[in-house]
């Protein structure tokens, strides 16, 4: 909370100084609406962060100021000398609010009621001098918590990344001088140190500028929660994509337009309950939240199954406040018409709440959003919801990446699309040429082949059968096999926008520079296929759309279906499988500190799925489980299928890596228990120092199928009610008695939710609500 | 004004480039070439960690090629272009001079690649010289007919 709290006092600062020149400017001329536009941005900034940090003075002057200006910006009102002065009086009270919350003060109590009125049409003068010296005293004291940091500027950042670049280079030189040269082993110790030293800044620089996208999307779930419960609504979100790597930069450009688009899909899109049952829907809405990588963009999506916004009503409010022409407005199609909702001073919500729905926001999204080089786009259904969907360029992203060859020359290819690596002459795969088609089938899966030679009109020596096959699944897509000459190693790439004659050719994402200090152009593997000739049938988006919601309510539980290294077909949750890394065993996996460890990337996670040390050879695919805040690591041959859990379970007689055997597709599976998995081989560490205790009643078939695995995620010891331990926290339905245990705490939970309180009574679906009651109970016993 | 020019041939002719467009020239040895890309984008070499985009201009003239892969250094115009840094090939860099006229149109008949990259004409010390449009140099001969 407090990271939040200054960033937003950092931000309005910003925007403050931004400011100073804006307000002297609407001073001199009050008619001019951009100035006019970019102070009511930032106060609306400001009352939107107020509502949801809790400072209702700042609140309170800021929404007034907003009414105000709202009114001159739909020309209801016109501004004059007397407003003006009013609202550079609120902007400077609120500048000395957050120069106290900044210095760690508490907000002084005062009364703001003489500068709001003085906002009113016809007030006279300002009330404002007095009542601000009274109000708050310097405010400048120098705060002293918090860690320490400084704000640099990107700039200075790339610049000091582009030396240590140069550095790289010089020293790969030197190294190439040194084995030609000297054998002389003090000058060579000291090459090594000095290259370490590089090694390291070069690292450590790079993390400066990246993040994932993680650290923007933590904060999502407590904001939705909370805007939720402020309008009576039900709100599930469901995150994806997290580890996305973003630069820093971008991370922080998107922070803003992603929260405002956000609590529009909140406020405006997702309806009340008793609408939503009335409309045939669930009466939770699900907003869905996911980021990706697409070729050079990170795609970030935002749905929600709400109702949608309305064209129409859209181009008649435009028309309304002259936006457009009526001539040009009978010609826009669909998609212009929901274009609309990004221009200025538009919004087709019919009241003006306190969240949003004056029409800021939209706008303010797009141009923060173009500032970086980015689209917003928007589609919708009546009825069905609405995505939003914001690209970003991959600037600057560092990539995992596959180096392949043709002829001489070097390539990459994004490792997030390549699906695997065979040997054309391999006994699973055959090729064969239909039609002057290439069609390669690997273990009985027909896939379009195009030659990486062919693609690129380059002369290769290498025959067909002595290829490599890529096969890759760009983002969204179809697979399809990629040969090419030779691969070779794996890196992680540096990636900028190459020239646009090199984009316009429509196979390439970026070019990059080896270590070697050569340019590699990566490849963008949907414009391969492309311009190779492969047709890909691209998933249909609403069809995801409709199957993602589907699951997580139903008792269908996605699975997938696995092979193991000793050939068992296993079965896993696919809630805790985060992805699929494939390692060199005898390179990545190592006994090391009491048991086997992996490494993927930078971290090195505990190892499960080995019975026997023998089965690793060669290449070994593994899972990353996560938990929520730890990953371990889980071995297997290959991956069968995606499933749904569908059949009864029979449970295991001793708890181990396998809970139970159930019936997948007509074939015996083993339910690999991933929570036994985590407890087990995460070791004594990290489980709390007092086991947690969570009484649940056995004959409950939901508490203990849906809400079981939640409780035990959260690191609880689930007993039934006859069990003799004491509980830390109790579950029943709503309307069973049950005794109070001494110091233990009793959630009941509601299967309707106006019924909920949000405190000792969560909706039952309210998964929000029920981390943070599970929360708070096990911060009491710690 | 006194627009400090840079004076390289190209295909034979002595040209003028604006100065201040052009950042550094450099001598460029190893070429990545671009498949697929336009015939007078002859490939990606690096710079001090940069990136370049190397545009024959013989080729972007349609007055001939340059060889850059015979094992010689090539000298070339570094300019900055839309973010994106480019290296212009040219015969030789030869001077800096100051120019002492607006550019003026040429009425005369020019080449046909010399009349898209054209400026018009520039006076100085040295006599008249054809003052280049990098972006057009940069954009070659494919363009206009893409963009028509």
């Amino acid at each position: 909370m407090d990271d939040l709290i200054a960033d937003f006092v950092a931000e309005c600062r910003e925007m403050l100084e931004a400011l100073g020149g804006e307000i002297v400017a609407w001073e001199a001329n009050p008619d001019d609406r951009a100035r006019l536009d970019s102070i009511f941005r930032f106060v609306h900034t400001v009352k939107g962060n107020c509502g949801f940090f809790d400072f209702p003075r700042l609140e309170a002057l800021s929404h007034a100021a907003e009414d105000a200006l709202a009114d001159c910006r739909s020309g209801r009102r016109v501004p004059d000398g007397t407003l003006v002065s009013a609202v550079l009086a609120i902007i400077d009270r609120i500048g000395e609010m957050i120069a106290a919350i900044d210095a760690g003060e508490e907000l002084p109590s005062g009364d703001d009621s003489g500068l709001i009125d003085a906002l009113a049409p016809g007030a006279e003068g300002t009330a404002a001098p007095a009542a601000a010296a009274a109000a708050v005293d310097g405010g400048a004291k120098a705060s002293t918590s918090g860690p320490r940091t400084i704000r640099l500027s990107v700039e200075l950042l790339d610049r000091v990344m582009s030396g240590v670049s140069d550095m790289v280079l010089a020293r790969n030189e030197l190294a190439r001088r040194l084995r030609e040269a000297s054998g002389d082993v003090e000058v060579d110790g000291a090459f090594e140190r000095l290259s370490g030293i590089i090694a390291e800044m070069r690292d450590a620089i790079t993390r400066t500028r990246m993040q994932r996208i993680e650290n923007l999307f933590v904060a999502l779930p407590r904001m939705v929660r909370d805007l939720s419960t402020e309008l009576g609504k039900q709100v599930l979100v469901d995150i994806d994509g997290g580890d996305v790597e973003l630069d820093r930069e971008m991370i922080e450009m998107i922070r803003d337009p992603l929260t405002h688009i956000i609590r529009n899909a909140v406020d405006h899109g997702i309806e009340k309950p008793a609408e939503r049952l009335k409309s045939g829907k669930r009466e939770i809405g699900l907003l869905s939240v996911s980021a990706r990588q697409s070729g050079n963009q990170i795609l970030i999506e935002i749905a929600d199954d709400g109702k949608g916004i309305d064209g129409a009503r859209l181009v008649e409010k435009a028309l309304a406040n002259g936006v457009i022409e009526r001539e040009a407005a009978q010609r826009l199609t669909k998609a212009e018409q929901l274009a609309l909702i990004f221009e200025a001073g538009l919004s087709t919500a019919k009241e003006v709440t306190a969240i949003s729905g004056r029409g800021v926001g939209m706008d303010v999204v797009r141009s923060n959003v173009e500032r970086i080089g980015g689209v917003v786009e928007v589609d919708s259904a009546p009825g069905k919801g609405t995505r939003m969907t914001l690209r970003v360029p991959l600037t600057l992203t560092i990539i995992p990446a596959l180096t392949v060859s043709i002829g001489r020359q070097h390539f990459a290819i994004p490792r997030s699309a390549i699906e695997e690596i065979v040997r054309a002459n391999g006994g699973s795969v055959t090729l064969e040429r239909i039609g002057g088609a290439g069609v390669a089938t690997i273990r009985g899966r027909r896939v379009p082949e195009v030659a990486l030679a062919d693609v690129l009109g380059l002369p290769s020596e290498v025959k067909d059968e002595e290829r490599t096959l890529v096969v890759l699944r760009p983002a969204g897509g179809d697979v399809y096999a990629l040969a090419v000459d030779r691969i070779h190693d794996h890196e992680e790439l540096v990636v900028k926008p190459a020239a646009p004659a090199v984009m316009a050719t429509g196979l390439y994402a970026g070019t990059t520079l080896a270590d070697d200090g050569s340019p590699i152009l990566l490849f963008d593997p949907a414009g391969l296929a492309q311009v190779g000739g492969v047709r890909l049938e691209t998933l249909e988006r609403g069809g995801r759309a409709v199957e993602a919601p589907l699951a997580v309510n139903s008792n269908e539980v996605p699975v997938l279906l696995f092979r193991g290294l000793d050939g068992n077909r296993r079965a896993l949750r696919l809630g805790v499988v985060d992805r699929i890394e494939e390692v060199v065993a005898n390179e990545a996996i190592r006994h090391s500190a009491g048991q086997l460890r992996v490494q993927l990337g930078e971290a090195i996670l505990p190892l499960a799925g080995v019975e026997d040390s023998a089965e690793l050879e060669g290449r070994v695919r593994v899972f990353r489980l996560n938990d929520g805040s730890h990953e371990i690591g889980y071995a297997f041959r290959e991956v069968i299928d995606l499933m749904t859990l569908a059949n009864e379970i029979i449970p295991s007689d001793a708890p181990g890596s396998v809970s139970g055997v159930t019936l997948i597709d007509g074939e015996p599976a083993e339910l690999v228990d991933a929570h036994w998995l985590f407890a087990e081989y995460l070791g004594a560490s990290v489980r709390p120092a007092v086991q947690l205790v969570c009484r649940l009643p056995e004959g409950d078939a939901w508490m203990q199928n849906m809400l079981r695995p939640i409780v035990e995620a959260a690191g609880y010891l689930v007993i039934g009610e006859k069990d003799e331990l004491s509980a830390d926290i109790t579950i029943v339905s709503e309307g069973r008695e049950v005794a109070t245990e001494e110091g233990g705490r009793v959630l009941r939970l509601a299967s309707d939710p106006d019924t909920a309180d949000g405190h000792d009574k969560i909706y039952r679906y309210d998964r929000a609500g029920l981390l943070i009651a599970l929360k708070s109970a096990s911060a009491g016993r710690l | 004004m006194n627009e400090l020019l840079l004076i390289v041939s190209i295909a034979g002719s002595r040209v003028a480039l604006p100065a201040a467009d052009v950042e550094s020239v450099v001598e460029i040895d190893t070429l990545i070439p671009v498949p697929r890309a336009p015939d007078h984008l002859a490939g990606l070499s690096a710079l001090r960690s940069r990136v370049l985009t190397v545009i024959d201009c013989q080729r972007s003239l349609e007055l001939g090629s340059t060889d850059l892969n015979d094992g010689e250094l090539h000298e070339a115009a570094v300019v900055e272009l839309d973010g994106h840094h480019y290296a212009l090939t040219v015969d030789a860099v030869e001077d800096v001079v100051e120019a002492l006229s607006e550019p003026s149109p040429i009425r005369a008949a020019m080449g046909d690649g010399w009349e898209r990259v054209s400026r018009g004409m520039v006076e100085t010390e040295e006599g008249p010289l054809l003052l280049v449009d990098i972006a057009a140099l940069v954009a070659g001969p494919g363009a206009e007919a893409r963009a028509a």
